[in-house]
């Protein structure tokens, strides 16, 4: 495999040999079931506990939260915004890698993707949950949070559409509606999988009803194929506008350090640059306990590092810009923001984290050696995940607590509620990720079996032209 | 689709997808109809074999987009400009740039629910009761095997049929009856 990958120089959109080729159609099935039919061990275990303990500070986060209000966070002038929007642009950004491998590797012709698409996908829609609680809490009644959507209200008042939070509202509801349907489009075929290879009637029932009934007619693979791709493809403009969108909260306020035309690309990129650091965290235990290397090969590491690289660079000319920007319009508000208050102020050791996480780390990703070692790429993947938080937190933070006028400047500490709820969110997706991995097959089988085949075609038809 | 009475089926598994194709425009070209193909993953050339018409998944979506696109650009303008205008440091009530954000995700958010429910709608799914299940063989359809149904009248012996399908490489044949679709 490896030799024939590396004598011949391929064009890049060939199929190539993704899947470890000594299986056929019953054993991927088998393989890739496995994990789903199995106990769970103990590992598995131990995890669920560690990730439910985490989601119990959330129940503890939230519920003080409630009784008490929002002043128990650390919130205050002018630091009006904090843990509650870094976290949820945190979490959004992680969830964007998801529709990514999905949709844009799917319009691309990416092979590689299928093995680690509903994985991916799985983890957008639990990062988007996880980003959806913040501005929820955050608008301190929750319970009035339906005042954001236009609906016939009694007090006879609408939504302000031209605010960037009402549009936030509609871009992260939508996002998490088509994300779903994505995911569950995708799982058909592979829920009617496991019904047919259910082993008690309990089983079979629960799979078949959320199967629909599928069967596989070839009448019905004629509506699907072009549904998935119209999904995928309305997904990948979706990423771009929600981010886009998130960036505007900041964007269009007048703000030193916010008010940036670059912030939406940047912000992109920056979603990307996340969210495949956490599928790398996500992915490299998970393959090694659910035996699926044959399926998730090194290659599709190594691709994600060179995503992870490139995305990287584009954050790193992200604040080459913001820098070079502040500098050119000679803002002394802006001036000040980038090169004294950042830099030196309060937050600096944060700025300093963030410069080492996101423009140095993902420059190892250079070296084939670095993007092929498991642990070298595993340590990287959560250094970007916590330099890209410290990004939102110095975007955030540092513009608010120090701007136009020094006597209304203020210093922002977060509080222990902040932390169990933020460290809490990380519970709730650990929670719903294991229970997906034990409840639903990893991998999209019914896509990797049509890869297997494309591969064995284009196996046979290079045979026969040399 | 239906051509004939649909309550009795020839249930034919073949070896290979590529057989499985092979075969379907064969009895195709017999003079069969209302046949359909059920593997795991889709065949190539499987809509073609069968003679398909064009999806109409893409036209749902384009209504559903539009829909969206619509209703977003109704509500916003009546909402914001008519029914209660906000001033906002004397900017212009009726500020279409400020509707795009919303316009575009009610666009894609009402053409997703198309696709997904003209998917649903066209495939006449959630069908959790098929007469192809009363067979247990034909459960490896959604896992590891390639089948054909070919429809025939009730009564008519299906012998024929299974005859030709055995000769166009078919591993098992059996028939199924059941309700009326």
């Amino acid at each position: 495999m490896a030799q024939t990958a590396a004598t011949a120089p391929l064009d890049p959109l060939e199929p190539r040999d993704l899947v470890a080729p000594h299986h056929d159609d019953k054993s991927l099935n088998e393989t890739l079931l496995d994990h789903v039919w199995r106990k769970p061990g103990k590992g598995w275990f131990m995890l669920f506990g560690l990730t439910l303990s985490a989601l119990g500070l959330l129940v503890i986060g939230v519920t003080y939260t409630l009784a008490r209000g929002i002043g128990v966070w650390g919130n205050n002038q002018p630091v009006g915004w904090a843990f509650d929007i870094i976290n949820f642009v945190w979490w959004v950004g992680i969830g964007h890698a998801g529709t990514l491998i999905s949709a844009i590797l799917l319009l691309f012709q990416q092979k590689w993707r299928t093995s680690i698409n509903r994985f991916a996908e799985a983890m957008t829609l639990f990062a988007v949950m996880c980003a959806g609680l913040f501005p929820l809490l955050h608008t301190g009644r929750p319970w009035f949070a339906f005042w954001l959507f236009p609906y016939p209200s009694t007090l006879g008042a609408w939504p302000q559409f031209r605010s960037p939070l009402v549009w936030d509202v509609f871009a992260i509801s939508t996002y998490l509606t088509v994300s779903a349907l994505f995911w569950f489009v995708g799982l058909i075929p592979d829920l009617a999988a496991l019904r047919d290879s259910s082993k008690t009637k309990l089983q079979r029932t629960i799979y078949g009803l959320f199967a629909l009934g599928w069967r596989g007619s070839g009448r019905h693979w004629h509506n699907y194929k072009i549904a998935y791709l119209l999904l995928a493809g309305l997904s990948t403009p979706l990423v771009v506008s929600v981010h886009t969108i998130v960036s505007f909260d900041f964007a269009v306020s007048l703000l030193p350090g916010w008010h940036a035309t670059i912030f939406p690309p940047y912000f992109v990129a920056g979603a990307v640059f996340s969210g495949f650091a956490m599928v790398i965290t996500l992915i490299v235990p998970a393959r090694k306990y659910l035996g699926l290397r044959d399926v998730i090969t090194d290659r599709h590491l190594e691709n994600m590092n060179k995503v992870i690289l490139a995305t990287g660079l584009i954050v790193s000319y992200g604040y080459m810009m913001e820098h070079f920007v502040a500098w050119y319009s000679q803002n002394q508000y802006e001036m000040w923001t980038f090169y004294v208050n950042r830099a030196t102020g309060p937050y600096a050791g944060v700025y300093w984290l963030m410069i080492a996480c996101n423009v140095i780390t993902p420059n190892i990703f250079w070296f084939k050696k670095c993007r092929t070692s498991i642990p070298i790429m595993w340590v990287a993947s959560i250094a970007v995940n916590i330099g890209m938080w410290c990004e939102r937190f110095i975007i955030i933070v540092t513009s608010l607590s120090q701007d136009f006028l020094p006597s209304s400047w203020g210093i922002y500490t977060p509080t222990w509620v902040d932390w169990s709820i933020y460290i809490g969110t990380l519970g709730l997706f650990g929670t719903l990720f294991l229970l997906f991995l034990k409840f639903v097959p990893a991998v999209a089988i019914s896509e990797v079996k049509e890869l297997q085949l494309e591969l064995k075609h284009a196996r046979h038809n290079s045979h026969g032209a040399h | 689709m239906e051509a004939t009475v649909l309550d009795s089926w020839v249930l034919a598994e073949f070896e290979t997808p590529d057989v499985l194709v092979d075969a379907t425009r064969q009895m195709r070209e017999k003079g069969f109809q209302g046949m359909d193909t059920y593997s795991p993953y889709p065949l190539h050339g499987g809509s073609e074999a069968l003679g398909l018409p064009p999806s109409k998944v893409p036209f749902i979506a384009l209504c559903g987009g539009l829909t969206g696109l619509t209703t977003a650009l109704a509500m916003q303008t009546w909402m914001n400009t008519y029914d209660y205008p906000i001033n906002v440091g004397g900017r212009p009530l009726l500020s279409l740039p400020a509707w795009v954000p919303i316009t575009f995700e009610l666009s894609v958010l009402f053409a997703a629910f198309g696709i997904f429910f003209g998917l649903l709608g066209l495939s006449k799914l959630p069908q959790p009761y098929h007469p192809v299940f009363e067979s247990e063989a034909f459960r490896t359809a959604s896992t590891h095997g390639y089948w054909l149904s070919v429809p025939h009248a009730t009564g008519q012996d299906a012998s024929a049929v299974i005859d030709q399908l055995k000769a166009l490489g078919a591993t098992q044949v059996t028939v199924v009856t059941g309700e009326k679709e």
